[in-house]
């Protein structure tokens, strides 16, 4: 009786196998490099970082549907599908894979192990502790400029005292950009008044908690939960008359007093260099280290400003991109 | 292409563990345990612990086992020892194990490719060194899912086994037996839990990471997997539940590749893994009819 389950799973294998490589011989014969991109899940910055690598490969001179393919995955924020969509890059032989956020770029790394594929990351806090700086993989880091948010919201709001901070306790990049703010804070005469949460669902509830507690306003991390309810965030604090600084423009657009943030886009430029860089067989990833942007934006949103009676400091205003 | 179904049959063989434990609570014991997403990245931060501070790549998985026995037990005790709810007991575990794992493995842990996991250790080489990892993964994992299949198999024809069996059919006959239908229970609880953990400790050593986040969902897959293997099987008697559970496990990841490989949007992707089940619930019920009558 067990032969009859292998018969079957065998058939099945075969059935699939068979499946497969039919639609694989159709492109048996184009040249151009395949790039997997493995993209955590669908975010206006992790979007941004997509959009920013395929224009970093254009600038390098590599043009989509020509110089190279693409195979774009996304996880729906599921670590599982992450798992898989790795392993279909590696069995599909991609000639690099673009991994967008840690869950994916941990993915894609084990599953190129065996055939040491280049994995090019981006949105990746801190490679180092994710064990990302060796070997056949490099990236962008997406390291919050702490200290130039600190001193944005110094200027901008000079009595302030307390900073509330709402994170997920699971999120790795959250986790040490909390370490960082405490570290720093005292320096800009500021105590920083942390929430973290499990759920998205608790993100509210956290905020009305920090409100209670009295902060002078809070500050946004790139935290996936915390930046998906950002609007109802905003409407309790809007109502309490408190200002959130965000971490990149996306914030800013919603209704974010201001941020210092990162420009994805930008980042992903950069990434795509690399990847170029790579492909091109100008280096391996071996001989390129990974990339912290160096460069921050300042964002201001004017209308937020207003409604809460905040005024623009001039050497702000004059170095910020309004939304 | 045939890559794409080693790398399949892998992880539907390693989830097959989820589906074991799930099999044994919700099949046989007919109970919801909601544990699952608190031991199985239980099992995973204990091994990327381990792994990280040197351990035998192959004691992990004892420690990995351990760890969910102590998860399964606690839900058991506090369901049959101070009344909570079947459902309720497993979500306070749950939840309890969420800020543990933290506690143990923070919220992310890596394992560097120096080192050595169950997959690349000096006694898995000395027997399959000649394979690709790909095919060693695929070997390795495979003899695992067989081995405790054969194990749990073995169990239930024993006489706790079949108590354990004799508790979700008909509890009154645990206790006419003079047996303590609770103690029975909490096993039940306990050996699932353990299984479901090892999944987890075998993912981190597959993935070399460990995250906090990575048993959202598993009681689902578990569930899906058990309804899947079971519902294909129903007609045939003679094939065991813990068989169909693998090849239901094997399906539910082969849905997902599929998914994954017909290139469709990627925001699509759980509406098209949702269709495609349905398709092999419908079909499958469908051509067990058909075997009836023939």
């Amino acid at each position: 009786m067990k032969k009859l389950n292998f018969k079957k799973l065998g058939c099945f294998a075969l059935a699939l196998s068979m499946g497969l490589s039919l639609s694989a011989c159709t492109k048996a014969e184009s040249k151009p490099y395949v790039i997997g991109i493995s993209q955590y899940g669908e975010h206006a910055s992790l979007d941004n970082c997509r959009e920013g690598f395929l224009l970093g490969l254009e600038e390098a001179g590599l043009k989509e549907g020509e110089d190279f393919t693409v195979i774009y995955q996304n996880a729906a924020f599921d670590d599982n599908i992450a798992i898989q969509i790795g392993q279909s890059f590696s069995a599909e032989n991609v000639d690099l894979m673009c991994a967008i956020a840690t869950p994916s770029a941990t993915a894609c790394y084990a599953a190129a192990e065996d055939k040491d594929i280049p994995v090019i990351f981006t949105a990746i806090t801190d490679p180092e502790a994710a064990h990302l700086d060796s070997g056949n993989v490099t990236g962008t880091s997406d390291k919050l400029p702490v200290e130039a948010q600190l001193d944005l919201i110094r200027k901008m709001q000079p009595e302030a005292k307390t900073i509330g901070i709402i994170y997920t306790t699971s999120e790795p990049n959250s986790v040490s950009a909390i370490a960082e703010y405490e570290e720093k804070a005292e320096a800009y005469g500021f105590t920083i008044e942390t929430l973290g949460v499990s759920a998205q669902s608790e993100v509210t509830q956290a905020a009305d908690t920090l409100i209670s507690r009295g902060v002078d306003c809070l500050s946004n991390l790139t935290d996936n939960n915390v930046v998906g309810v950002l609007a109802s965030i905003l409407e309790k604090t809007g109502e309490a008359g408190i200002p959130v600084y965000g971490s990149e423009v996306e914030q800013v657009k919603i209704g974010c007093a201001a941020a210092a943030g990162i420009d994805y886009i930008k980042l992903g430029k950069q990434t795509g260099a690399m990847a170029a860089k790579v492909l091109k067989d100008e280096a391996t990833c071996k001989e390129i280290p990974f990339e912290t942007i160096s460069e921050y934006g300042v964002y201001v949103n004017r209308e937020a400003c207003g409604t809460l009676g905040m005024e623009i400091p001039e050497d702000i205003a004059a170095v910020a991109i309004e939304s | 292409m045939l890559e794409m179904v080693v790398s399949t049959l892998t992880q539907g063989l390693i989830y097959a563990f989820i589906a074991y434990g799930v099999y044994i609570t919700y099949s046989i014991l007919d109970f919801p345990d909601l544990t699952t997403d608190g031991s199985f990245p239980l099992g995973a931060a204990v091994t990327a612990v381990l792994l990280s501070k040197g351990c035998d790549p192959y004691l992990t998985l004892a420690a990995a086992l351990l760890a969910g026995a102590l998860a399964g037990f606690f839900t058991g005790f506090i369901h049959v020892k101070l009344h909570i709810r079947d459902l309720l007991a497993g979500i306070i575990t749950m939840t309890a194990l969420f800020s543990i794992n933290l506690q143990i493995g923070g919220s992310n842990l890596i394992i560097p490719r120096t080192t050595d996991t169950i997959f690349s250790a000096a006694p898995t080489m000395a027997v399959f060194g000649g394979l690709s990892l790909l095919y060693r993964k695929l070997i390795v994992v495979c003899l695992l899912a067989l081995i405790f299949k054969i194990l749990l198999d073995l169990y239930f024809s024993t006489k706790s086994g079949l108590l354990l069996r004799a508790a979700g059919d008909n509890a009154n006959l645990v206790t006419a037996l003079a047996q303590d239908k609770g103690r029975v229970k909490i096993l039940g609880l306990v050996i699932s839990n353990s299984l479901i953990a090892l999944a987890g400790a075998i993912v981190c050593h597959e993935q070399r990471s460990f995250s906090a986040t990575m048993g959202t969902g598993q009681v689902v897959f578990g569930l899906a997997s058990v309804i899947i293997g079971i519902s294909l099987f129903r007609k045939l008697s003679f094939v065991r539940g813990t068989t169909a559970v693998i090849i239901g496990s094997i399906l539910y990841k082969a849905c997902i590749s599929a998914a994954l490989s017909l290139g469709l949007p990627a925001n699509l992707l759980k509406l098209v893994t949702a269709v495609l089940f349905l398709l092999v619930l419908v079909f499958s019920g469908r051509r067990g009819e058909e075997i009836i009558r023939a």
